[in-house]
């Protein structure tokens, strides 16, 4: 029986099923779990960047938000940018306060920078230099601004830095209009 | 058979059989993943949940598996144990799915899981198929361990996150480590000191 064509297809066909539905049934559990902890990942990296930042109405769908605090004040606005490191798309989520500089900056997890290079750009060190920065400021020392390159990652580091200060330059003017 | 030459199943796993070391297999994940301690460990767990899972089941089937596409049910099963526990990770695990998550479909890949379905599940029971994936794994987390541990600590200066060496080392570290080139140097010395320590044994 073992050799016989028929069992060969059979078994084959039996095996794509049983993985198929077994994979469906995974599936159909975990995605709402998946997609309830992307929400609240997603409101987690937005107060992150932004203290005191309790509520969060969206501007741009996925692009910019307006930040109220507990008690309904405007405390700033939070925009997310996605510039090109040196594996592909870097996730740059900045917090600006009412003052239009920057209150905080995360980077996120889902990046394909070099492990133990560009993945540094993680590390609090590097983004905490961001904090307080104005638009002109944020730029490499080495392209006349005021934050440290990380060593041996300068594509990386570049492209965060410049991917912020685009994101300033385009959504500052939320701070102002609503 | 006696419990003595079934211990021997797992215990081969760890250095006469070691899959990384003796075999030579699975060497394109491990040396891509070992570039920290954490990141090894956490890899070596992925394929020890795989492994286990896929020669269990490969043994429970391995009698009604036509021959000539064995291969083919068994890469399946594989990708499919896989995906599931991709998903399950990421449901109720996301802390741990942050570190592990670009690991895991690297493990479809891993040459480690096929290899112990086809040499050994495909032709022996499932406690003793389940002793040969736990020693496997064994013996796979220790070498990603050591690989992870000293590439850490001369890329980095750190092991497990936490600074080792004194700040004018971690100020410029031997970053080479951290390049493939680096995994390729670190598992030729490793090779050549368990050949040196194994030789005529094994």
């Amino acid at each position: 029986m073992l050799q016989s064509k028929t069992w060969i297809v059979v078994s084959l066909v039996l095996t794509c099923v049983i993985a198929a539905v077994a994979l469906s049934q995974v599936y159909a559990v975990t995605k709402p779990v998946i997609d309830g902890q992307a929400a609240d990942a997603l409101k987690a990296s937005l107060s992150e960047v932004l203290p005191g930042a309790a509520d969060f109405v969206e501007l741009e769908p996925g692009v910019v938000w307006s930040a109220k605090d507990a008690a309904g004040d405007r405390v700033g606005i939070v925009f997310k940018v996605t510039p090109r490191g040196y594996g592909g798309p870097i996730t740059v989520v900045v917090g600006v306060d009412t003052t239009g500089r920057i209150a905080g900056l995360g980077v996120g997890s889902d990046m394909k920078e070099t492990p133990g290079l560009g993945q540094k750009a993680r590390e609090a060190w590097f983004r905490d230099q961001f904090r307080g920065k104005s638009e002109t400021e944020v730029a490499l020392k080495r392209d006349n601004g005021t934050l440290d390159a990380i060593s041996a990652a300068t594509i990386t580091s570049r492209a965060v830095t410049n991917g912020v200060r685009e994101g300033m330059a385009d959504y500052i003017h939320y701070l102002t209009s609503k | 058979m006696s419990a003595p030459s079934r211990w021997k199943y797992f215990a081969d796993g760890i250095i006469k059989e070691n899959p990384v070391l003796i075999l030579m297999i699975g060497l394109c994940p491990t040396l891509a993943t070992s570039v920290s301690a954490r990141d090894a460990l956490g890899m070596a767990a992925a394929v020890t949940f795989v492994l286990v899972g896929s020669n269990v089941v490969v043994s429970l089937i391995r009698k009604v598996v036509p021959g000539s596409v064995r291969i083919p049910i068994f890469i399946i099963i594989i990708s499919t144990f896989v995906t599931i526990i991709d998903y399950v990770l990421q449901a109720y695990q996301p802390a741990l799915y942050r570190v592990l998550g670009v690991f895991v479909p690297l493990i479809v890949v891993n040459c480690i899981i096929l290899g112990r379905a086809e040499a050994f599940a495909y032709g022996h029971g499932v406690f003793d198929s389940l002793l040969d994936a736990l020693g496997k794994s064994a013996g796979y987390a220790l070498v990603m361990l050591v690989m992870g541990s000293i590439r850490e600590i001369f890329a980095a200066g750190t092991w497990f996150g936490v600074a080792v060496t004194p700040a004018w080392f971690r100020s410029a570290p031997v970053l080479f480590m951290i390049f493939p080139p680096g995994a390729f140097f670190l598992i030729g010395i490793l090779k050549g000191i368990v050949n040196r320590l194994t030789a005529g044994k094994v």
